[in-house]
């Protein structure tokens, strides 16, 4: 679970980029936290893992405020796949990347082996274990990030952007990974500029407009409110704006949507 | 003669068991606004690296088949000669700074000082570079202190500011936010009609505002090549790129006999409150 209490930040005097955010996530929630550009998505994140503190305020990340953690004993409570993972990767082959994190929690033989060939598996890559992660496209590279992350099973999972650039088989993995998380507690916050993958992944929106915290709603009841998704400056999914026009209740994804529309006109 | 021409290229990275380009033939004519669809490991940014020019290098060369721009196979080309010919912009735009330019201003004034322009020359240049990628408000911020999809939009500033023929463009929306990504397509369009326009693509929807052309890259090679809707009534298409949330909503109903237009599946919004008969949506 994470709490953030009434958190600034600024990286340069008199220019705040964060101002009075305050949240709370429970235990198995998946969270969005969407806004334009230099909303101060990432740089939230960067307060949440402890890379930066906050001027003023407080952030409990799992029982651990973060002014008083270091980072690295931070790390066993939130795990975050940064937006490029070629700024996360460091090790020879993709086998040795997934095994890096729980070595430094002290696992060893069966339980090491037994830890990163499940996440080998979730990740799609069990055929690559010996491959340098640089050799491999850029979405597996990506899925070998998350990987990396997963193998600390950490109580919180930060995801910048990983839907970036994911093809339908590779977004489709990551949604059941991020579903898999849920259903084992996990608390998730997902940065995603890509609405659709919100409406279908995401419990519950954070929206940031000039570095304010100025939505905090459950997915639905976000992406219904227009004059809301306008101020923040996102998108209505489709499926979303197609069922309002259709005088059906909001649907978040097409088999919703479908499901909707033909128990209507079942009569 | 085409602008650009790809004529039976094949490619292998050294050491490699399978090519990753395998027998692409394709022309792109000046001015024309083309996306290449692929799915991840298809072989997209190895494409995009040899449309650009910046294949061959080294070991790196053509098994068969070659790349010319205007009737010169890229290999002729001096580095100097390709550089304002045709600008790529790669999916990693913090990875194309040049990490010697203290501001944005000078980031994007780089390249055409590398040309030896005049001053005046080089400040136009940079203006209208600001201007297009709405980076003005920004001209004095150190680069490395951007959010991403400032990043990307300095990125394609400074290779605009080399007023390149063509710009090749890997998923390059991608960070943007919807305004950003509508101005920057706007800005993109207004730009004068001779600008060739690549954009590397994994999903069909973001390409949609910008290409008249649709290519699907799979396995190395070109598999479909037409408009959005030919393209995306591809079956291999919807196999491998998935639909817009709208295409699929119709899908399913049209699978359980229940889509009320039988022929065509829309691929947008509008499209598919034109099938229920409902008014469209603004924009």
């Amino acid at each position: 679970m994470l709490t953030v209490d009434d958190v600034t930040f600024a990286y340069a005097p008199g220019a705040p980029v964060l101002s009075d955010v305050t949240f709370h996530v429970p235990p198995g929630q998946v969270v969005a936290i969407v806004g334009r550009n230099g909303a101060g998505k990432s740089t939230l994140l960067r307060l949440l893992n402890g890379l930066y503190q906050p001027a003023t305020g407080a952030i409990v990340v799992n029982g651990n405020a973060t002014s008083d953690t270091p980072v690295h004993l931070l790390a066993r409570s939130i795990g975050t796949v940064f937006q490029a993972p070629e700024q996360q990767i460091f090790n020879a082959k993709v086998v040795d990347e997934i095994a890096f994190g729980p070595k430094q929690l002290g696992l060893t033989g069966k339980a090491l082996d037994e830890r990163v060939g499940a996440v080998l598996e979730r990740i799609g890559l069990a055929g690559e274990a010996e491959t340098h992660p640089l050799d491999i496209d850029a979405s597996a590279r990506r899925m070998v990030a998350i990987g990396s992350v997963l193998a600390m099973q950490p109580p919180v999972l930060l995801l910048d952007e990983a839907q970036r650039g994911l093809d339908k088989a590779a977004i489709d993995r990551l949604a059941k990974i991020i579903a898999d998380e849920k259903a084992r507690g996990t608390t998730v916050l997902l940065v995603c500029h890509d609405m659709d993958f919100v409406a279908r992944n995401a419990d519950r929106v954070l929206g940031l407009a000039r570095g304010r915290l100025a939505a905090d709603l459950s997915t639905e009841g976000f992406f219904t409110d227009a004059a809301l998704t306008a101020a923040i400056g996102v998108e209505v999914p489709d499926m979303v704006s197609l069922s309002a026009a259709l005088g059906l209740a909001p649907a978040l994804s097409p088999e919703r949507f479908a499901a909707a529309w033909m128990a209507r006109n079942e009569a | 003669m085409a602008l650009i021409d790809v004529a039976d290229l094949a490619f292998r990275f050294p050491r490699a068991k399978e090519l990753v380009l395998d027998g692409i033939t394709l022309s792109i004519e000046a001015g024309e606004r083309v996306a290449i669809l692929a799915p991840n490991a298809a072989g997209k940014t190895t494409l995009a690296r040899w449309l650009s020019g910046l294949l061959p290098e080294g070991v790196l060369t053509a098994e068969r088949g070659h790349v010319a721009m205007a009737g010169k196979p890229f290999a002729e080309w001096s580095v100097a000669e390709r550089a304002t010919a045709i600008q790529f912009v790669g999916q990693v735009p913090s990875q194309q700074l040049t990490g010697c330019a203290f501001t944005v201003y000078e980031e994007i004034a780089f390249g055409p000082c590398n040309l030896a322009l005049p001053e005046a020359e080089v400040r136009a240049r940079v203006d209208e570079a600001l201007t297009i990628c709405n980076l003005r408000h920004l001209a004095e911020r150190d680069p490395f202190t951007l959010s991403g999809g400032e990043t990307q939009r300095l990125s394609i500033a400074a290779a605009l500011a080399m007023k390149p023929r063509v710009l090749v463009l890997d998923e390059p929306t991608s960070n943007l936010d919807p305004e950003s990504r509508d101005d920057l397509l706007a800005q993109l369009d207004l730009l004068p009609g001779g600008l060739t326009i690549i954009v590397l693509e994994v999903a069909l929807r973001p390409s949609l505002a910008l290409a008249k052309r649709f290519l699907l890259l799979d396995q190395g090679r070109i598999v479909a090549d037409g408009t959005a809707s030919e393209v995306l009534n591809d079956p291999r298409c919807i196999e491998t790129l998935g639909m817009t949330a709208v295409t699929e909503a119709a899908f399913r109903l049209r699978e359980a006999g229940r889509w009320p237009d039988a022929t065509l599946l829309p691929l947008t919004l509008n499209e598919a409150l034109d099938s229920f008969g409902a008014p469209r949506a603004h924009g």
